[in-house]
């Protein structure tokens, strides 16, 4: 082979190399694209999938395209290359603050407003999920909320009447207690509750994660310091933590038919909205009831508390298609796109008068506990982590500190002063 | 002057090389250097990074919280070094026999080695659960008489790290392998010698086998210390740093840094403090090297 030849070869082969991956789909026809990145994957992409088609059918000059499972670091990863999709989701919705705080995301304000939505529509809790600093960044698209459930065979295997939740949490420390079930050994066979998140228990107690005023954290609020002592006398009651623990470690996947509430390792516990349709599915023969969560015997202002989270829709700064990524998310709001997405993924609507839909009330069994969870999502004590730009560390924070109270290594207070003291200065270093 | 054909050569040379050498300096040497101004920088990742000089390090050096406890966490996980030793060496050993079926022994014990990480971690939460886990299933009737409870493994903080050790020594047969490749290596006249001089098995071994094979040993302990070092995969699967922070390692908490609090800055600097340390550590090691690895054909 001749030099030149061998040249030509090696300069063909980098150029070839560089020019692999560059390549880009064409589109058929005049439709602008749209590229959405969603967090849902299996069963759940295909219930999205059903709402982006009808879009597509709606909608012929615009074409979304799915691209399921994507990862929340992904994302961020294509923001960074400039280079995001038009259109994503947030599985982690505390992502929201700090690529806000970056202004990495389109503000929505003038889009939201101009559109003819109305913020009376919409559901408490449901708005301010998309918001940082008083600023739109995001839309919501379904809301999830917790209510407590309970097994009535459980109940009645322990001498207790099925009908009747605990309404207040110390009712509910006595009722896992007795529910809680050992062999002749003394080993657990059933608890009476599985241990809740804290961040819930936290917000039922009328807890509070940031002065509204500031913005700076209040991780140590004297009502977040109860809720965490009160947190350990729930699985006090049951057993020691260490024990609890190992019990809980055996717990199997809760979408499928070992979910632990349906084999009847638990007797209560404090969950989604999307536990009765799995009910149906993996355990139609449990029979079950749901009810607002207990509400703290000292403060009976706080009846019908609940924790919200959603799914978030977001559009990035530097969108090239902004008007197109809107007026998807703006369908998303009408009330069939609303009705279309609850029946088949089990959100909550997000938009007031949905929630009065029928055919989301009535009909298979699942339905009827599924309203308790919508009419639950409606109170005034419903609450949702507040956007900040240091969420995913607070909440981290948060989870560790109720850790070391349930062992006892820390009494309440001095976690969450700890906890006070490093989010606080993280909350300084992003004001900055 | 060099002819117009060299240069034509050298061109090729360098022209063939490109692709490699491109990706080595865009993708390797780049972002090592890039890193290491970072970690003199408040860097979000999403915004560009603000120069905050020696912040980052002396923030770390003083987090009695996170940093300092998941590098105590880390450097417990060493212990796992000396036992990993004995365990495979005396492995090796026992599959060095010359007996039938030797490859069927050799092959069942490697396996776990070959499996992926992340399939390997799954597994032993089954293994290691404190209700059904098989491991506990043969510990309760051992224990029960004893009036003992078996521990909870990954759900006890102080259990956490030695089930992670157990774990890993299961895959031991990476390095039983190549304890194996030198012992075939080491000649047999010497043994023979050693016999005719009335040696015992014992004497071989400690006079014969292991000074042969010391540098593959002396190999073996400096590629552990920089696993060790690293240790991240394990416990991003099966603990996420719980219960307690009892498994929070430096790996690990280096990733919550840059990918969760994006705190890039921070981690960039966490990098390159690892970096040192797993030198100090290399370079220990290596120090005592020469009075323990012997080399043949090398004069003392």
């Amino acid at each position: 082979m001749r030099i030149s030849e061998q040249v030509g070869i090696a300069g063909a082969l980098s150029v070839a190399l560089s020019l692999v991956g560059c390549r880009r789909k064409q589109e058929r026809g005049n439709a602008v694209p749209l590229r959405a990145w969603t967090m849902w994957g299996g069963d759940e992409a295909d219930a999205f999938q059903v709402v982006v088609d009808e879009f597509n059918r709606t909608h012929p000059h615009i074409q979304v395209h799915n691209l399921a499972a994507v990862e929340d670091t992904k994302i961020i990863r294509a923001i960074v290359a400039n280079d995001p999709p038009e259109i994503f989701t947030l599985r982690d919705p505390g992502y929201l603050g700090s690529l806000a705080a970056n202004g990495a995301l389109l503000c929505l304000d003038d889009l939201f407003r101009q559109s003819g939505l109305n913020e009376k529509d919409y559901a408490p809790g449901s708005l301010s999920q998309c918001r940082y600093n008083g600023k739109l960044y995001a839309m919501i698209y379904l809301q999830d909320c917790f209510a407590l459930l309970w097994n009535k065979d459980a109940f009645l295997d322990a001498g207790m009447n099925p009908e009747r939740p605990p309404r207040t949490l110390n009712e509910m420390v006595e009722y896992a207690r007795r529910l809680t079930k050992r062999d002749k050994n003394g080993r657990i066979l059933r608890l009476g509750i599985k241990p809740p998140d804290p961040l819930i228990i936290i917000a039922a107690f009328g807890g509070q994660f940031v002065d509204p005023k500031t913005g700076m954290p209040t991780a140590d609020h004297p009502r977040n310091i109860e809720a965490l002592a009160w947190y350990r006398t729930l699985i006090e009651a049951q057993g020691s933590s260490e024990e609890v623990n190992a019990f809980e470690a055996g717990f199997g996947q809760e979408m499928g038919i070992n979910n632990p509430f349906l084999v009847g390792k638990v007797a209560m516990m404090i969950d989604g909205q999307w536990n009765p349709y799995w009910f149906q599915r993996y355990g139609p023969k449990v029979r079950y009831g749901a009810a607002p969560l207990p509400y703290p015997d000292q403060y009976p202002e706080m009846k019908q508390p609940t924790w919200l989270g959603g799914n978030i829709f977001c559009i990035p700064a530097n969108c090239k298609h902004p008007k197109e990524a809107w007026e998807f998310l703006r369908w998303t709001q009408t009330v069939e796109a609303q009705v279309l997405f609850a029946s088949t993924m089990h959100g909550v609507p997000n938009i007031l008068e949905v929630r009065k839909e029928r055919s989301l009330r009535e009909g298979e069994p699942w339905k009827r506990a599924f309203a308790v969870f919508m009419d639950v999502a409606n109170s005034p004590n419903a609450r949702h982590f507040p956007p900040t730009p240091i969420t995913g560390l607070y909440q981290y924070e948060i989870y560790n500190a109720a850790d070391f109270v349930r062992y006892g290594t820390k009494t309440p207070e001095q976690a969450l002063r700890d906890v006070q003291r490093r989010v606080t200065r993280e909350m300084l270093r992003w004001k900055r | 002057m060099k002819r117009t054909r060299d240069r034509w050569r050298d061109l090729t040379g360098w022209l063939f090389v490109s692709p490699w050498l491109l990706g080595f300096l865009l993708f390797t040497l780049y972002p090592i250097l890039a890193s290491l101004y970072y970690s003199f920088c408040d860097y979000r990742v999403l915004s560009p990074p603000k120069w905050v000089g020696l912040s980052n390090y002396v923030a770390l050096l003083t987090d009695r919280d996170y940093f300092l406890p998941s590098l105590g966490n880390t450097l417990f996980m060493l212990i796992e070094l000396p036992l990993a030793l004995v365990i495979g060496l005396a492995m090796a050993l026992l599959l060095n026999h010359k007996i039938p079926g030797i490859g069927v022994f050799r092959t069942i014990y490697y396996l776990p080695s070959v499996m992926p990480v992340v399939a390997v971690a799954v597994l032993w939460l089954w293994v290691l659960n404190p209700q059904y886990g098989l491991l506990n299933a043969i510990l309760t009737p051992v224990l029960a008489p004893l009036g003992l409870q078996p521990p909870g493994w990954l759900a006890d903080p102080a259990w956490a790290k030695p089930a992670f050790i157990m774990m890993d020594l299961w895959a031991v047969g990476g390095s039983v392998v190549i304890y194996l490749a030198s012992l075939q290596n080491v000649p047999a006249h010497l043994y023979e010698a050693a016999e005719i001089d009335g040696a015992s098995a014992w004497h071989k071994t400690i006079h014969i086998t292991l000074p042969m094979i010391s540098p593959v040993i002396f190999y073996n302990l400096v590629m552990g210390v920089i696993w060790t070092f690293q240790y991240f995969t394990q416990t991003f699967i099966m603990t996420q740093g719980g219960p307690q922070n009892a498994t929070l390692f430096y790996a690990l908490y280096l990733f919550y840094n840059a990918f969760r609090d994006f705190r890039m800055g921070y981690a960039c600097a966490m990098a390159w403090i690892l970096f040192l340390l797993t030198l100090i550590a290399t370079l220990i090691v290596f120090r005592t090297s020469a009075r323990w690895v012997y080399y043949e054909g090398e004069r003392r």
